[in-house]
């Protein structure tokens, strides 16, 4: 579903963001990306949605080679990626009904199916009853659940977040996991970028790690056992 | 479910977007008020300025029309042309087609139409010891005749003959007036034209301003998958929507003026300005100044937005 070859990110000549990076994610897959900050994880994003292009190498998603697409297919591409992004992307002077209801107008949806289809998106986030309230009104957690339903209300067929958890606290992040989990079930392809190493923990996703823009690991999350003690019954094992 | 993929190719006209454009485009306009303001007033006082001119001409024209259905050639005779002069001059008349709708005048009938026409100043009339008026013929001839090339020249045959004083008909005059519909409609089209331009850059650049206001949402709206369709429509509804603003309060300014013009010029109405204030513009012109002020405002508009952005 997502493929990455050999690709490199230069923004100039000192600057390398990528350096050479391959994996491939399979359609279906729930997928952790983490690394530092600076690793280079919002700028796989951004090459993902191809906001940016690469320097060198090749982006495969969803079967298109994004090196290949023309600018005027690049809407409907996006159309089927929902994108949690680190700053929301709300539009402001929109309420959150407006603001998904603008996804709807671009994917061709009835207006009368607007109302129905936003309040069930809000209502997978919890936050059904601020369809009229506007972005500013609403706390950094509010607005991201806000930017988690419009990258749901789609169906997409891959979802991606970006630090989709940075602004909630722990039984929120938890709840926003089950979100994502729930859309992976649903048939959507999920890539999520966070340094959040207690969601990832226990997850049994595989998690691809990067490092100053390189892959360095990829494992799977394996649930851990409770350290063995040192001792039983006070006997000091040999 | 997730979606199937898709061909990106396939061809998608959402069916709601216009009412969408309309909405965006009206509360834009209300957000930015005094840019929106500046852009129709721009377009108005151009409008304005090209339909004062249109209806100047188009009164001009209609006075023009009105005169040449009514055109009369008088032919005056000396006090002492003799019958066989006149004789000679009704042969003549009688000979071709066009002046064959002809009358004579005698000295006292002209006496009696004065006296007619004047009865105001019957006093001063009935003082007139000699009639000082000399006989004539009063010759009817249509638009067509007056314009033709053997009119001319049948005038010029009619002032040679003998005992004929002046052949009187104000073709001259009214090739003279029609001259001038002429080079008000001309200056009306310059003076208009380089003003309508003038707005139309005027919205281009309010529509530009307003572009880069919203150029995060614009960013947002390209992440999210809207086309550039869908993300300039609003901008060039915008500009026509100012256009068509524009357009309408000029006409409604000029209709207001031409109301209170004829009204306030009223008793000197049939001498002077009747002329000047006898129709307003026809609907077909109206329509044609309310759509030009539309274009000026979708060209503006189309100038902003046909630069394709640069990516987020």
């Amino acid at each position: 579903m997502i493929h990455f070859y050999h690709v490199t990110k230069k923004f100039d000549r000192y600057s390398t963001a990528l350096h050479d990076v391959t994996f491939h994610i399979e359609k279906g897959e729930f997928v952790f990306l983490t690394g530092a900050s600076g690793a280079g994880k919002s700028t796989l994003l951004k090459l993902i949605l191809r906001q940016i292009v690469p320097t060198e190498g090749q982006i495969v998603v969803n079967g298109r080679n994004l090196a290949a697409m023309k600018n005027s297919q690049l809407p409907f591409f996006r159309r089927e990626i929902g994108m949690v992004f680190q700053d929301f992307k709300l539009i402001e002077r929109m309420t959150v009904f407006e603001n998904l209801s603008f996804i709807l107008t671009v994917l061709n949806v009835a207006p009368k199916e607007h109302k129905r289809k936003a309040y069930s998106a809000l209502r997978a986030v919890n936050l059904h009853h601020k369809l009229n309230s506007y972005p500013l009104q609403l706390s950094g957690g509010e607005q991201q659940r806000v930017a988690v339903a419009r990258a749901l209300i789609n169906d997409p067929l891959v979802l991606i977040g970006d630090e989709p958890t940075g602004n909630l606290d722990p039984e929120l992040s938890m709840e926003m996991l089950k979100i994502f989990s729930e859309a992976n079930l649903r048939g959507s392809t999920v890539l999520l970028a966070t340094h959040d190493r207690e969601l990832i923990r226990n997850s049994g996703r595989r998690v691809i790690t990067l490092d100053h823009g390189r892959v360095t690991e990829e494992k799977i999350a394996a649930p851990e056992r409770a350290p063995r003690p040192d001792s039983l019954f006070g006997i000091a094992s040999s | 479910m997730a979606r199937e993929l898709r061909h990106l190719d396939e061809p998608e006209v959402p069916s709601n977007t216009t009412t969408y454009f309309f909405k965006e485009a009206v509360r834009r306009i209300w957000t930015s008020k005094r840019s929106s303001f500046v852009a129709i007033s721009m377009i108005t006082m151009s409008l304005l300025i090209l339909a004062s001119f249109m209806l100047v001409a188009e009164n001009l024209q209609q006075a023009v029309l009105r005169f040449q259905g009514t055109s009369r050639v008088n032919v005056y005779f000396d006090p002492d042309a003799t019958p066989e002069q006149i004789a000679a001059v009704e042969r003549y008349l009688g000979a071709h087609a066009d002046l064959r709708s002809h009358h004579f005048v005698t000295r006292d009938q002209a006496l009696a139409k004065f006296r007619s026409y004047f009865a105001n100043v019957s006093e001063v009339v009935a003082q007139i010891e000699n009639n000082p008026f000399p006989p004539s013929f009063e010759i009817d001839v249509t638009p067509a005749t007056t314009q033709s090339r053997n009119f001319e020249h049948e005038m010029a045959q009619l002032r040679g003959f003998a005992g004929i004083e002046q052949v009187q008909f104000d073709w001259e005059w009214l090739a003279r007036l029609r001259r001038l519909v002429g080079i008000i409609n001309i200056a009306g089209v310059i003076a208009g034209g380089i003003l309508a331009v003038a707005a139309a850059f005027t919205i281009a650049n309010v529509i530009r301003l307003t572009m880069m206001l919203y150029r995060e949402e614009i960013n947002i709206m390209r992440l999210v998958g809207a086309t550039e369709r869908i993300i300039r429509g609003p901008f060039v509804f915008e500009g026509m929507l100012q256009g068509l603003i524009g357009g309408g309060v000029a006409v409604a300014i000029l209709y207001g003026a031409f109301h209170a013009a004829r009204h306030a010029l009223a008793p000197a109405h049939s001498l002077l300005w009747g002329f000047l204030f006898t129709t307003f513009l026809p609907w077909q012109k109206v329509v044609a100044l309310i759509l030009g002020g539309t274009f000026a405002g979708w060209f503006g508009s189309w100038l902003s937005v046909r630069e394709r952005a640069e990516e987020s």
